[in-house]
């Protein structure tokens, strides 16, 4: 989220709106895995079940979380469907029975709570209010806020119709919510994170480091085994069960080392406590027990994100300093361009002339001196070509924008890009296409948009080839850069800021830029509007 | 001195100086290298020339200081100017404060320096031609010459100059007979 290269739209996302609540193809099996996992951490759920509410430890809350993190919040209505129907399935719902209405809406109203959280979180930690919220706390926000949420969501219903969940009076109905609250925490706490994980592991995304040095390790185990000890002492000294040891334990573990040791030190907890509140367990003394543990998990997941946060924060951070040295010395690398330029157009034009002149002299001479004479006043030619090219692409004063031939500009970017293609033993293919073609654009400033997808394109390319096209797509020039690519980019990737600059200027020339995966070709494609016909 | 063009050349680097004279001269001008324009501002007088080609960054005197004093002595010169360092400011400047016929960019583009120089060469013989027809007019006969180029009919010029629209019309006549024209038009034409 806080990440450097910026996401770029895929193909077809665009065409959508934000919310589509119809699932797309890849969204089935997804679907399919949230109905099996919804299935089976219901079951799970049952030894804690009571009155007026599911269970105490509900470890669907954390699927259903997962997928809407995962999926987005236009799912919700999807995974609406897919839990009346596990439900249906199940006989926790008789979708025909006679309170049918009450009993879909309570089955759809978590979930639509849970969505509609998700989609509020996700808006505040976009855009400019990012700053706000650095990853991973909006998971962690969203997976406190969402049961609290869902549980608020409820209370109409049990207000006005308390009879539908069997409980009755203000204080059963505070009692039912909270249950329903503590066991949708514990869900989404110990169970979405874990889910989220393994599916970022899946896509070769960015995961939590899980291992800990051996000092860090032992530090962790011994604080989580003496907090436990306390409380333990605690209970047996006949305290009854304080919370306050491990809490303290937990959030020093997620301060310290992160949310991933946080989660196992809490999985760790949890584990210990809920076998023993399952089953016959009285109910307020269960409440009780949950309650505390809920607290504990809170406490040190929040704590445990906002330690990520912090490192993510100050990985930015670094990685600016970095950007902004860079910056620097390529202001001086420019000067230093533009001075060398200088230096060399004088005696090149001197060179340039005489060469001509020499090369017309030539004619009819000896014809290994007309041949020499010739290739020094080509190549004379093609250097005070070069130097042009530079100086117009190094030059600080913006040009006004123009109608500007594609087939032209893709001649500076074959000109500019050539060089280090062949470095990196790169064949830059470019198809100019229809010469006809015209964008209105600053010139040098749209070619380094193009130089620095090609450059991208070079450093990741894995068969040898980059190819640059330019057509026509109903009213828009489409300039696409295609490449073959490996997960992992080759040689000395650089820093992000390549993609990053092009996309700022595209958007200035108001058009976009799109990224298409197709059975590993990458396409990165600048969209500009059609300038007026020729 | 033969007939072809003067042309001269001014530029620090006195090998591309050298450079481009060789090749004016190849194309049939007079053409004469100068690595610093003082030198020429002190010859020029004796010496002018239908077009100086000139380098804008130089050492003490630049360019365009170089041509606000080339003008002041010699109207009828025509000024390219080349750079190794082009701006668009610069550009604008030398042609429309300094009255340069081309801004030209190092390395040179050779066609378009030649097509610069013909043209700076043809429009100074025009104005050069021009301005020696109106060479031999009196003090009085300018006076008059300069208020008819402007549009004013005979009595708006006597008028002006206190004297009487017969007078007036003396000198017109004189006029026209001194510039060889035949009418208010090419004198107008001869004046622009």
């Amino acid at each position: 989220m806080a990440s450097f290269t910026p996401a770029l739209p895929r193909e077809g996302e665009r065409a959508r709106p934000v919310l589509a609540w119809v699932p797309m193809r890849g969204d089935w099996i997804l679907l399919a895995l949230y109905a099996v996992g919804f299935w089976l951490a219901h079951g799970v759920a049952a030894p804690w079940g009571g009155t007026g509410y599911y269970s105490l430890w509900f470890p669907a809350a954390g699927v259903r979380l997962a997928l809407l993190w995962r999926g987005g919040a236009r799912l919700t209505i999807a995974a609406a469907l897919v839990e009346l129907l596990v439900d249906t399935i199940d006989g926790a719902v008789d979708p025909f029975g006679a309170d049918r209405v009450l009993a879909i809406i309570g089955v759809v109203r978590p979930v639509v709570a849970y969505g509609l959280t998700v989609a509020a979180i996700r808006w505040l930690a976009s855009g400019a209010r990012a700053e706000l919220l650095t990853a991973p706390m909006p998971f962690g926000l969203a997976a406190v806020l969402a049961p609290n949420m869902a549980a608020l969501a409820a209370l109409p219903q049990a207000l006005l119709r308390p009879e539908l969940t069997g409980v009755a009076g203000a204080h059963d109905v505070l009692l039912s919510l909270s249950d329903f609250a503590v066991g949708d925490l514990l869900g989404t706490l110990i169970v979405a994170p874990p889910l989220l994980w393994i599916a970022d592991r899946l896509a070769s995304r960015e995961i939590p480091n899980f291992a800990l040095r051996k000092a860090a390790l032992a530090e962790a185990v011994g604080v989580l085994l003496a907090s436990l000890l306390i409380a333990g002492t605690f209970t047996a000294a006949g305290l009854g069960l304080q919370p306050m040891p491990v809490l303290l334990a937990t959030v020093w573990i997620g301060l310290r080392f992160g949310r991933a040791p946080a989660w196992m030190a809490l999985v760790l907890v949890v584990a210990l406590v809920l076998p023993q509140t399952a089953g016959a367990t009285a109910a307020a003394a269960r409440l009780q027990i949950h309650l505390a543990l809920a607290t504990v998990v809170v406490a040190g997941y929040l704590a445990g994100s906002f330690a990520d946060a912090q490192a993510h924060a100050r990985a930015d951070l670094s990685r600016r300093d970095r950007l902004l040295f860079q910056a620097e010395r390529l202001k001086t690398l420019r000067a230093m361009s533009v001075a060398v330029i200088h230096e060399v157009s004088q005696p090149l034009s001197t060179l340039a002339i005489e060469a001509r002149h020499l090369h017309e002299l030539s004619v009819g001479a000896d014809p290994e001196i007309a041949a020499g004479a010739a290739l020094i006043d080509r190549k004379a030619h093609a250097l005070s070509d070069l130097v042009r090219r530079l100086r117009r692409f190094g030059g600080s004063a913006a040009d006004q924008p123009s109608a500007l031939p594609v087939s032209a500009l893709l001649d500076t970017v074959s000109g500019l890009a050539q060089a280090e293609a062949k470095a990196a033993r790169v064949r830059l293919e470019i198809d100019p296409g229809d010469p006809d073609l015209l964008v209105f654009a600053q010139e040098v400033e749209l070619a380094q948009a193009a130089v620095n997808l090609v450059r991208n394109a070079v450093h990741a390319c894995d068969d040898g080839v980059v190819r640059v096209d330019a057509l026509k797509r109903e009213e828009q020039v489409v300039i696409s850069v295609h490449n073959r690519c490996a997960v992992r980019p080759r040689g000395a990737a650089g820093m992000g800021v390549g993609l990053l600059v092009a996309r700022a200027i595209v958007e200035a020339h108001g058009g976009r830029i799109e990224r298409q995966d197709a059975d590993g070709l990458i396409t990165h494609s600048i969209l500009l509007p059609l300038a007026g016909e020729p | 001195m033969t007939d072809n063009p003067a042309v001269y050349v001014v530029d620090d680097d006195g090998d591309l100086g050298a450079s481009v004279a060789r090749l004016l001269t190849r194309h049939g001008y007079a053409a004469e290298p100068f690595s610093d324009p003082a030198p020429l501002l002190a010859i020029y007088a004796q010496s002018p020339a239908h077009c100086i080609v000139t380098d804008i960054m130089m050492g003490d005197i630049d360019g365009f200081g170089f041509a606000d004093q080339l003008r002041r002595i010699d109207p009828a010169v025509a000024i390219v100017f080349m750079t190794a360092w082009p701006t668009t400011a610069n550009a604008v400047d030398s042609v429309r404060r300094y009255g340069g016929l081309d801004y030209l960019e190092k390395p040179l583009d050779e066609d378009r320096l030649l097509a610069a120089v013909g043209e700076g060469v043809a429009w100074s013989r025009g104005r050069r031609a021009a301005l020696a027809r109106t060479a031999h007019l009196t003090p009085r006969e300018r006076q008059v010459f300069e208020l008819l180029v402007q549009g004013h009919p005979n009595k708006v010029v006597a008028d002006r100059l206190g004297l009487s629209p017969k007078t007036v019309e003396d000198h017109r006549a004189a006029v026209l007979a001194k510039t060889g024209t035949n009418g208010l038009a090419q004198l107008i034409a001869l004046a622009s």
